[in-house]
């Protein structure tokens, strides 16, 4: 479960971890034992708490099994008991996940993955806003570039020379945002006269997908339940005297896949129709 | 305000506002314990989160 697998860094943040859900105590204990999960698991079977929230899921009427519902959302609560922020979805396959939250609000991106590769002109990282790809789950997916001392590459929109290019292989995986490139800085190059777009220093790309549905994704999953996600970056490095060769870096993105919890509670202990 | 607004615009209840005082409450945890807003906070606060269900 994700907020299980965020808990340690939810409590880093100094905050407490409660979830709450019309379940009885007896299915939150059921639900426990099986996903081993180690914060509070509140029973709210009246939904008087869901009420008193005034987040009652109102699209579901009396009469439903379903009828007691919240709207699914994330409340960070000062110590005093004030909202510091809140985290609502309005479609429950596009889940806030607890770290979007945590990236939002605290600048901490979790457990996310990361992974190097250097040539002789730039060092590359890849990241990702969560390690885990959920289905209907967002996630953000981040190139980091650290030019050596002196080298520039070039934006794209530049004449003349090859601008940089993050290719990624799209295929069925979900559904992708445009590449969002970095504002570049114009750079007079003396030698031969000209000023080009071009990326110095430490330059961040990101791109933000949303997984598709499951049965989009098994079919991409290997048996360590990984989801990887592979592409490539494109670059022609100059220095002050001598433009090199251009070079395609090779780039993965590695995710454990975790799938809808499909297992239910024994039927004795499933929520009657209220 | 125009935080709200925007939520707003989704159409869904989304409860007390940033900076309004959530309601107490007290609820038993899955293990039977009586458990309330300021139990379950930690130092700098508590991340509450509603769910639909464990069981669907």
């Amino acid at each position: 479960m994700e907020l299980q697998r965020n808990l340690d860094a939810i409590r880093q943040q100094g905050l407490g971890l409660a979830a709450i859900s019309y379940d009885s105590v007896a299915v939150l204990k059921n639900f426990t034992d099986r996903q081993h999960i180690m914060f509070p698991l509140l029973s709210d079977p009246g939904s008087q708490i869901i009420r008193a929230f005034d987040i009652l899921n109102e699209t579901v009427g009396p009469g439903t099994a379903f009828y007691g519902i919240p709207n699914p959302g994330t409340y960070v609560i000062d110590p005093q008991g004030r909202v510091v922020s809140k985290h609502f979805e309005d479609d429950y396959r596009e889940r806030v996940s607890a770290t979007d939250i945590l990236i939002q609000d605290f600048g901490q991106s979790a457990d996310a993955a990361r992974e190097v590769a250097e040539t002789k002109h730039l060092r590359l990282t890849t990241t990702a806003s969560t390690p885990v790809a959920r289905p209907g789950h967002r996630v953000v997916l981040s190139l980091e570039i650290d030019l050596k001392p002196n080298m520039h590459v070039y934006a794209p929109g530049v004449q003349g020379y090859i601008p940089i290019e993050w290719k990624l292989e799209e295929g069925a995986v979900g559904k992708w945002q445009p590449v969002a490139y970095p504002v570049s800085e114009m750079l007079h190059l003396e030698a031969i006269g000209e000023t080009v777009p071009v990326y110095r220093g430490r330059v961040i790309i990101k791109r933000e997908i949303t997984f598709g549905q499951e049965a989009a994704l098994t079919p991409l999953v290997n048996p360590a339940d990984e989801l990887t996600l592979k592409g490539s970056f494109r670059y022609q490095a100059c220095d002050d005297r001598v433009c090199y060769l251009p070079q395609v870096v090779p780039l993965e993105w590695h995710f454990h896949f975790e799938g809808l919890d499909r297992a239910r509670v024994p039927a004795d202990l499933q929520r009657k129709v209220q | 305000m125009l935080a709200i607004a925007v939520l707003d615009g989704q159409n869904i209840k989304t409860g007390p506002a940033v900076g309004s005082p959530v309601p107490d409450f007290s609820a038993q945890d899955q293990e039977g314990r009586r458990q309330t807003l300021k139990s379950v906070s930690g130092r700098k606060g508590t991340m509450l989160v509603f769910f639909r269900s464990a069981d669907w």
